[in-house]
């Protein structure tokens, strides 16, 4: 793919969207999850998308049990992000959508894409969210019972959630953990 | 209807005079998770009515090992040993989407010299990646000799992967801004950083005509068998259309006639300075994703010997900062793994790890297809197009 070819298909979708971010090579349209089915619809009848990559969802959230929160604030939210190609240039953009954390649903893409039966329900299971029309939202990795939804960021990893040991766990600080203290004080 | 029969009177069913309707039950039939040609630990649900498959229900989760969740907690150079692990057939191709990410957040321009070594070993991981599925496909088929030579050439090119990374399966040989310092070379001095083993070329050309050799023997091994032939010709077609909407990718995708890799269509790594073909297949059928494969491979060496011609000199290591910390911000890479399209999306909020990592497996997408593509075929075949679609459970299930 050379760049003038990008370019003018970078225009070409401006003309229809007005939120796109092109940063890192990576080409983002974010829309509103009102318009998620129709903006697939758009993208793979006027815009040659036909080829779904994948489907995901980020859990923006600044109470974090695992890893480190985002620098600044944000306010709570999912993000769902689908991939979609095409196959002949190799044009390929992120659609992006946020909803609410509070009963978080959003319009299955089945119908559009068949291919997306298999990451909704991975998304579904992992943070949670409900597709709505999805012919068989059922867990796809988990066991059937498994309660919770992993990849939210409140979930702590199994092994963090160890019972401690009782009594002097190291018989000496780790240097990091001196340094740490002499810092503070 | 009338419910009296006959016994000295019963048609049967193999006159084809008579048409018998015989009211039939669906059975169940569990395969695996422990089935050899489910090449790991996948399950099949299958109903079957007679030979013919109503329907299959895939069942995944036996190898999940959660690496979106565990790539949270750790940092960037951890998370290299973690993606080696995804497709362990060709560790060393996982690698470079997520590098080539993380580079791209953190705008390293990588030595022309490292981006050769990534490129001839990624080459090398497709080769005997694309060696198992030849010697397990034919074996699955049922011919037994074609696993035991493309096992006795993979091993060649697995031992060049080794003389220079120090490991067969699990490379863990790329570094953000470069690759790192060989493991064969000779004694280093902190100027005179290491490279590329002593005899490492004389003993790629050697190996890589062993491979043009291994694939001429295929074709007309395999390739010329007419069992071979009758079990996969006209098996298993996936149209074009079905790809796209799957999002299949790879071999299987350019068997059913798409000509698309990432190697031409993205930049991820050189390969427009040298000169190969992308074969593609006409039906999209068993055969064609067999033979697809076996071209690549020939392809593979031919870019092999190609860049170890022209191996470009300088540094294997841009400068980077002692501590990796990626600047904010999202990018997705995709490269053209030999199972597909691999890509990682890293979400970065500036910290030591990623705030998010989506990781994009080609098998995953590859199998979405087998509920729709299994149905009202005969069960004989199902081992034949299972294994035509040439997919590792790490893969799937990541």
């Amino acid at each position: 793919m050379n760049q003038s070819d990008s370019q003018s298909f970078i225009d070409s979708l401006s003309s229809k969207f007005n939120n796109i971010v092109n940063e890192f090579d990576t080409l983002k349209i974010n829309v509103e999850s009102s318009q998620w089915t129709e903006t697939m619809s758009i993208l793979k009848n006027d815009f040659g998308l036909t080829y779904f990559s994948w489907l995901s969802a980020i859990d923006w959230e600044n109470e974090v049990s695992v890893g480190d929160p985002p620098k600044e604030p944000v306010n709570p939210h999912f993000e769902i992000i689908c991939c979609l190609s095409e196959s002949i240039e190799g044009n390929l953009v992120l659609v992006s959508t946020k909803i609410e954390k509070e009963n978080a649903s959003i319009d299955s893409l089945v119908s559009i894409f068949a291919g997306s039966n298999w990451h909704e329900r991975e998304a579904y299971e992992m943070f949670g969210i409900d597709f709505v029309n999805h012919p068989n939202l059922t867990k796809i990795y988990l066991p059937d019972g498994y309660e919770g939804n992993p990849m939210l960021k409140s979930f702590e990893l199994i092994s963090r959630e160890v019972k401690p040991w009782p009594g002097e766990v190291d018989v000496e600080g780790m240097p990091e953990d001196g340094k740490k203290d002499e810092g503070e004080s | 209807m009338d419910t009296t029969i006959d016994p000295n009177n019963m048609p049967h069913v193999s006159d084809a005079s008579v048409s018998v309707e015989i009211e039939t039950e669906d059975m169940t039939l569990n395969i695996g998770p422990q089935h050899p040609s489910t090449h790991g630990v996948l399950r099949l649900v299958a109903k079957v009515d007679g030979e013919k498959i109503s329907s299959v229900e895939p069942v995944l989760g036996y190898m999940h090992r959660g690496y979106e969740k565990l790539a949270e907690v750790r940092t960037y150079p951890q998370i290299t040993t973690l993606v080696n692990r995804i497709d362990w057939v060709s560790g060393f191709a996982n690698e470079i989407p997520f590098i080539a990410a993380t580079e791209k957040l953190m705008e390293i321009e990588v030595p022309e010299r490292a981006q050769h070594i990534r490129l001839i070993l990624t080459e090398m991981a497709r080769i005997a990646s694309h060696f198992v599925f030849n010697g397990a496909y034919a074996l699955e088929i049922g011919a037994l000799s074609p696993m035991f030579l493309a096992m006795e050439d993979r091993e060649r090119v697995l031992d060049l992967i080794e003389s220079v990374t120090g490991g067969r399966f699990h490379p863990n040989f790329n570094r953000i801004g470069g690759v790192k310092p060989a493991a064969g070379a000779g004694p280093t001095t902190k100027k005179d950083i290491q490279d590329l083993p002593a005899g490492f070329y004389e003993e790629t050309k050697i190996v890589m005509e062993k491979v043009l050799e291994a694939v001429e023997r295929f074709e007309n091994l395999v390739g010329g068998n007419e069992v071979f032939k009758a079990r996969t010709q006209n098996v298993g077609i996936i149209s074009k259309e079905m790809c796209e909407d799957y999002g299949v990718s790879g071999p299987i995708l350019r068997a059913s006639g798409v000509k698309f890799d990432l190697r031409t269509q993205t930049n991820f790594l050189p390969y427009d300075k040298f000169d190969f073909e992308i074969p593609i297949g006409e039906n999209g059928d068993c055969y064609d994703r067999w033979y697809v494969r076996l071209i690549e491979m020939r392809e593979s060496a031919r870019i092999i010997l190609q860049a170890i011609d022209s191996m470009p000199s300088g540094s294997l290591q841009a400068k980077v900062p002692k501590v990796i910390k990626v600047p904010k911000g999202q990018s997705y890479v995709r490269t053209e793994n030999p199972k597909g399209e691999m890509g990682f999306h890293v979400i970065s909020e500036g910290g030591l790890g990623p705030y998010r990592l989506k990781i994009r497996t080609p098998s995953f997408s590859n199998i979405s297809i087998l509920p729709e593509l299994l149905e009202g075929q005969l069960l004989p075949d199902l081992i034949a197009i299972m294994g035509s679609l040439d997919f590792v459970l790490g893969d799937v299930d990541r």
